[in-house]
């Protein structure tokens, strides 16, 4: 069957019916979620299992949509986004099952509504063709997380949405601007236009110089707010601290990878020319992000700002691989995009869980804990390690590929990789610092009265731990056969990006 | 005038029609049995009169040149009638609560949407003038129609005053345009000018005066101020309709007379306008973020997309895209705009006033469904998907960019920022403040619940499948290109 893709869009759609009709029964609506969000799980899982190693589109649907503008219904999946997209559907799914575990405790119908709402947008973004269907997407993310974040979140909770909200829609416009210029000038000389990305692909011989390096501002400015990268990161830190544990955990894990995301997918292929011009900057604020976001991250008060501030540094790496523009380099970014939706993930999901047990997030108000709380321990642990890269768990892959790209980069700017790579592997070492540092000072030390009688892990929140602690493992110690589902699809995007007159045909 | 002349106007017929037996009614049944009456029997005319819009009439011109009936004719009349028909739908319980007169209130209604019609269809200086006042004098009267409140009348005389005067200059400048053309038809006018070339000082003249006196009409940044006034005192169903009713009405003049009239002439005006409607966005939207009071906080941002329409009338050069653009968007901006007023309804305020923003604290516990529409319909007026004011943004953009006016589209993009930061304020004060003591009482009208239950949704699946609309605004802009 050909339309599991937009099986996957309809599915949390479908899931708002029932919903709907339980709108007074909390019970049921939380069992309408968790439902939903794990049938969207398995579909996404048997999508992947018809996903064939190559470099194209596939699974690809089209559907004429807005034939008086020339904008169809397109999506597809490749190598990028094949693994992004049960990602997110798994992610979802354990932040649902999470949030009906208590944590949640007004208004739990609007919340599961929000939550499946924004899976439409988050699969949408990672499946979509068409600039235009992409773009509805990216913003589809944007209302419910604006909502989650101002009625389900702290106390600074309205300030955190609407600068949330606020920034991300700054970047976004120009985007939109940046895709009507794109729809534009794709015109052919009978004057019809497109904004399917295949086809753009092959017409990027029409787009000039000039002309590449304004619009790729436009699409970067939104890429880089969403990541976020520095400076545009000062959202960031603000929102997480005020989200729900569930909205952090969502995102960190899968709003942020939009950037990453769209950088791969349109900004290289669509605009080499204006990759070119903006790139010692992009290096430059990438390997900025890295040192700046651990150091930060070092002397921060609060256990979800220091989490948060990490997700700075770990996108730094991102945008790090994807513009060093080698293919060692993309296969990291891309690995570490996923490995950071996990492990973030899991980092912020601890963070919360340990909230919900102590009612403090002041690093120096905890300690003692891993006395009371071994399993707590191991999980916490285990995603602390992975997040400072230590060998054999999945952190460790993403950043050192892209280190090794690094080194291997021989761009534009005056300075070649020999000077970025020792640099970025120095956010490593930080990494390490702060982190071990972090779990020293909250797990050990002397039992703390208050904390005496606090239990251990509930059997719901191993379950919501587990999956990604085994995805946290695995991932570590056999990345090949992730590495070579992204490779062909990655080289391609390389090749698009590193020579201005490669072109394939994209799907047919 | 023969029978064929009569058969082209049949909606305006009935239109006017609807508006005599209103009257009629009004006074033959007592008030009880009136106030129920008098909604159904206009909504119910005013649809015989949209479906009559449908009905095949062979485009041409009629009245011996002074009417004109084509595609661009056909969208105008429907999306009047529309308005009219949401206008009425939301109206009765505010109506009821304050005593206003209800047989005057509908008839004024369907008398002003007449007069817009009458615009649409105007292929002559004269029925176009004509038009324009039909329009404009029933509104003045619908402004002070809850004659015991200050505001009100404030408003109405703020609004009266200054639209004689913007008639006043309008007409001015279609007595030189006359001067200079000999010619009242928009064809013969055209042709002149074509013929005449360079444009020389008394047609520029002919210009500035109609450019000025429409930008009253559509409240163009400088010529905006009675807007927020007129607005903000009018009782608020009154509001609802004056917003989008002759705005819309002023961007059907300004097309049929700045881009068909006089579109051939060798001034290049087109830069004017992008200036104003530069200015008109951003001046409406600084406003608008420092107002505390949501109705004219809406009326401000009325302003704004004043000046998004106006952006893609800068752009008529890029061809039919940008007539379909403004025609995409009047429609667009109609009926979110009308929905945000309304959505004000469901307070039970003194006088003519608006909510505050303290005082829509908790209205999402308190009426969700009324709530959901209005969040609906502001999430539309920001231009977030999937919602239709995404899409008109979207058709904004292109002729603009088309038309090589790429600052101008970087201001609508800047624009749309601060315009989320006051929109998604509102949504703030209803989902994430619980409500206070002092919050007004809530009252709702079946009529007005169903009515914008109705056009919200209109607005979302309008958001995901346009084309029907837009490729109507793409044929209905065809005759304004030659």
């Amino acid at each position: 069957m050909t339309n599991v893709l937009s099986l996957l869009v309809v599915i949390p759609l479908a899931g708002l019916v029932p919903l709907f009709f339980f709108r007074r029964d909390e019970r049921a609506a939380k069992q309408v979620a968790i439902t939903t969000t794990f049938v969207e799980f398995l579909v996404s899982l048997w999508m992947l299992t018809q996903f064939h190693v190559q470099a194209g589109f596939q699974l690809v649907e089209r559907l004429e949509w807005l034939p008086s503008l020339g904008i169809s219904y397109l999506v597809g999946v490749d190598g990028i986004s094949v693994f992004l997209v049960p990602m997110t559907t798994l992610l979802t799914f354990i932040a649902v099952l999470y949030s009906s575990g208590g944590a949640i405790k007004t208004r739990i119908v609007e919340y599961m509504t929000a939550f499946l709402l924004l899976e439409v947008g988050m699969v949408g973004v990672f499946i979509a063709l068409d600039l235009f269907l992409f773009y509805i997407f990216f913003e589809l993310m944007l209302v419910p997380m604006y909502l989650i974040i101002g009625i389900w979140g702290g106390p600074r909770r309205i300030y955190a949405t609407l600068k949330f909200v606020i920034f991300t829609l700054a970047g976004s416009l120009l985007m939109l601007v940046g895709i009507v210029a794109v729809y534009i000038q794709s015109a052919d000389a009978t004057g019809s236009r497109t904004l399917s990305l295949p086809d753009l692909i092959e017409l990027r011989g029409r787009f000039p110089a000039d002309f590449q390096f304004w619009v790729f501002l436009a699409f970067g400015l939104a890429f880089a707010i969403k990541l976020p990268m520095i400076p545009f990161h000062t959202w960031l830190p603000d929102a997480h601290v005020e989200a729900p544990t569930a909205g952090s955990i969502v995102l960190a894990g899968v709003l942020l990878k939009a950037g990453g995301y769209g950088f791969l997918r349109f900004g290289l292929p669509l605009f080499p020319l204006g990759v070119q011009a903006w790139l010692p900057v992009l290096i430059v604020l990438s390997v900025v992000a890295i040192l700046y976001g651990a150091t930060v991250s070092a002397v921060q008060k609060d256990l979800k700002k220091l989490v948060a501030y990490s997700s700075v540094a770990h996108m730094g790496f991102v945008t790090l691989g994807i513009f060093v523009l080698n293919l060692q380099g993309g296969v990291g970014a891309v690995l570490q995009m996923l490995n950071h939706g996990f492990v973030t993930g899991a980092l912020f999901l601890f963070v919360g869980i340990q909230y919900e047990k102590t009612h403090r997030r002041m690093i120096a108000d905890l300690g003692g804990l891993a006395n009371m709380w071994p399993l707590f321990t191991t999980f916490f642990g285990v995603f602390v390690l992975a997040s400072l890269g230590l060998p054999g768990l999945n952190g460790f892959v993403g950043e050192f590929l892209v280190l090794l790209g690094t080194f291997g980069f021989s761009g534009a700017p005056p300075l070649g990789g020999l000077f970025w790579g020792p640099l970025a592997a120095i956010g490593v070492i930080l990494a390490a610092v702060y982190l071990l540092w972090m779990f020293q000072r909250v797990m050990y030390g002397p039992v703390r009265e208050a904390f005496r009688s606090l239990p251990d892990l509930s059997r719901l929140e191993i379950a919501c731990a587990l999956p990604l602690l085994l995805l946290t493992v695995i991932l570590g110690v056999v990345p090949q056969p992730f590495i070579a589902y992204i490779e062909p699809s990655l080289d391609r995007v390389i090749r698009l990006a590193t020579d201005p007159s490669f072109t394939v045909v994209a799907f047919r | 005038m023969t029978a064929a002349d009569l058969v082209a106007v049949y909606p305006e017929i009935i239109v006017t029609a609807v508006a005599m037996i209103a009257l009629v009614v009004d006074a033959l049944l007592d008030r009880r049995r009136a106030a129920l009456a008098l909604p159904i029997i206009t909504i119910a005319g005013l649809v015989v009169a949209l479906a009559s819009v449908f009905n095949f009439v062979p485009a041409g011109a009629y009245f011996r040149g002074f009417v004109t009936i084509d595609a661009f004719t056909s969208f105008f009349r429907a999306v009047f009638i529309v308005l009219a028909i949401f206008a009425a739908a939301v109206s009765p319980a505010y109506l009821a609560r304050r005593g206003v007169p209800a047989g005057e209130y509908y008839a004024i209604i369907c008398f002003s949407t007449v007069g817009a019609m009458t615009i649409a269809l105007s292929s002559d200086l004269i029925t176009l003038f004509v038009g324009l006042e039909t329009m404009t004098i029933p509104i003045y009267v619908l402004a002070g129609i809850q004659r015991t409140d200050r505001f009100a009348n404030e408003a109405a005389i703020k609004y009266f005053l200054l639209g004689a005067f913007s008639s006043a200059l309008l007409l001015y400048g279609l007595a030189w345009l006359y001067g200079v053309t000999k010619a009242t038809d928009f064809a013969t006018i055209a042709n002149v000018l074509a013929a005449q070339g360079i444009a020389n000082g008394p047609t520029i003249v002919a210009l500035a005066l109609i450019t000025v006196g429409l930008g009253f009409k559509a409240a163009i940044v400088p010529f905006h101020q009675w807007t927020p006034d007129a607005y903000d005192g009018a009782p608020t169903p009154a509001t609802a309709f004056m917003s989008v009713g002759p705005k819309a009405a002023a961007f059907a003049a300004i097309l049929r007379v700045l881009v068909g009239a006089l579109g051939p002439l060798g001034v290049d005006w087109s830069a004017v306008l992008a200036i104003l409607a530069a200015v008109t966005m951003t001046g409406g939207n600084i406003v608008a973020l420092a107002q505390t009071n949501t109705k004219r906080m809406l009326a401000y941002s009325s302003i704004a997309h004043t000046g998004y329409i106006l952006a893609a009338v800068a752009a008529a050069k890029a061809g039919p895209s940008a007539g379909a653009a403004v025609l995409f968007y009047v429609f667009a901006y109609g009926v979110m705009n009308l929905g945000a007023f309304a959505c004000l309804l469901y307070f039970d305020l003194e006088g003519t006033r608006g909510a505050s923003l303290d005082e829509l604290n908790g209205f999402g516990r308190r009426q969700p469904l009324g709530a959901l529409a209005f969040a609906i319909f502001l999430v539309s007026l920001t231009g977030i998907p999937p919602t239709i004011g995404f899409v008109a943004k979207f058709v904004v953009i292109q002729p603009v960019l088309d038309a090589g006016l790429a600052w101008l589209a970087v201001v609508i993009a800047l624009n749309a920022v601060l315009a989320a930061f006051y929109y998604l304020r509102v949504v703030v004060h209803m989902y994430m403040y619980e409500a206070e003591e002092k919050v007004p009482r809530i009252v709702s009208g079946r009529s007005l619940s169903v009515s914008l239950g109705i056009a919200s949704f209109a607005v979302v699946l309008l958001g995901i499948v346009p084309n029907s609309i837009y490729q109507w605004a793409l044929e209905a802009a065809q005759p304004l290109v030659r």
